[in-house]
């Protein structure tokens, strides 16, 4: 398999309200600004799981289904806010059976880490 | 102080209902036309179980401290549209470290007596 191509995210509040409805995590840090705030947020921040979610669909573009999918997992290091510009990236780690490692790391505009540990398993075909 | 440390709560049911695993999908940009996007997982293993968690006396979460800092989803099979699942959420660790709690909660999912996903996630609670 070829290494996937970057890909760029561009953060918006409505993308960030619409998963909070499709989710159901209405959290509002994730919708009102004071909220947030008052939390010791700048002000509403993405969902992590949005931001995994995201994830997902960048490997799910490489590997073309997502059934082939079996494992996902990141750490959320950084938050991550309306405006940013998050660039997914994905290196081939190794194949084991029957399952190629891919890593993968997401970086803001500014070049900060907002997901590390990045990594999915899928079925090698 | 381990608080809840190995303690389990009641099987969830979750059907994956048509219309929104599609409004999920399009909330997040996947092909709505795909079938169930794999972080759909959020709906059917995670936040099912997790409000037991945060609901418990016993674990007193603070969630107005909470982050979410780890995650991890395996699946064996991917759900299809339509399909109900049974979710059981169990804490894994429930640890102090440097004034940080950390704690680790483990889903599985089946579905029709057979492993589907499972799902783990590790919260830090500020002290």
């Amino acid at each position: 398999m070829k290494e996937p191509q970057p890909h760029t995210w561009e953060v918006t509040r409505e993308q960030i309200r619409a998963y909070a409805e499709a989710s159901g995590d209405r959290n509002p840090i994730h919708l009102d600004d004071d909220a947030a705030r008052a939390a010791g947020l700048p002000g509403v921040i993405a969902h992590g799981m949005l931001g995994m979610a995201q994830l997902s669909n960048f490997v799910v573009g490489w590997t073309g289904d997502h059934r082939r999918l079996r494992r996902l997992r990141c750490r959320f290091s950084a938050m991550i806010v309306p405006g940013d510009r998050i660039t997914f990236s994905g290196r081939i780690a190794g194949e084991r059976d029957g399952l190629v490692e891919l890593e993968l790391e997401a970086q803001n505009q500014k070049g900060e880490r907002v997901l590390t540990k990045g990594l999915a398993e899928v079925t090698a075909s | 102080m381990s608080k809840v440390a190995g303690k389990t709560y009641p099987q969830v049911e979750t059907r994956l209902e048509a219309d929104h695993v599609r409004a999920f999908a399009e909330a997040i940009g996947a092909d709505p036309q795909a079938g169930v996007p794999p972080t759909y997982a959020a709906v059917y293993a995670l936040f099912s179980t997790a409000v037991q968690l945060y609901g418990d006396e016993d674990a007193a979460v603070d969630f107005q401290h909470l982050l979410h800092s780890e995650q991890e989803f395996s699946w064996t099979r991917h759900p299809e549209v339509g399909e109900t699942v049974l979710a059981r959420g169990r804490v894994e660790e429930d640890v102090e470290r440097r004034n940080l709690r950390f704690l680790t909660y483990a889903t599985s999912v089946d579905s029709g007596g057979e492993p589907l996903c499972s799902s783990r996630m590790v919260n830090v609670i500020r002290g």
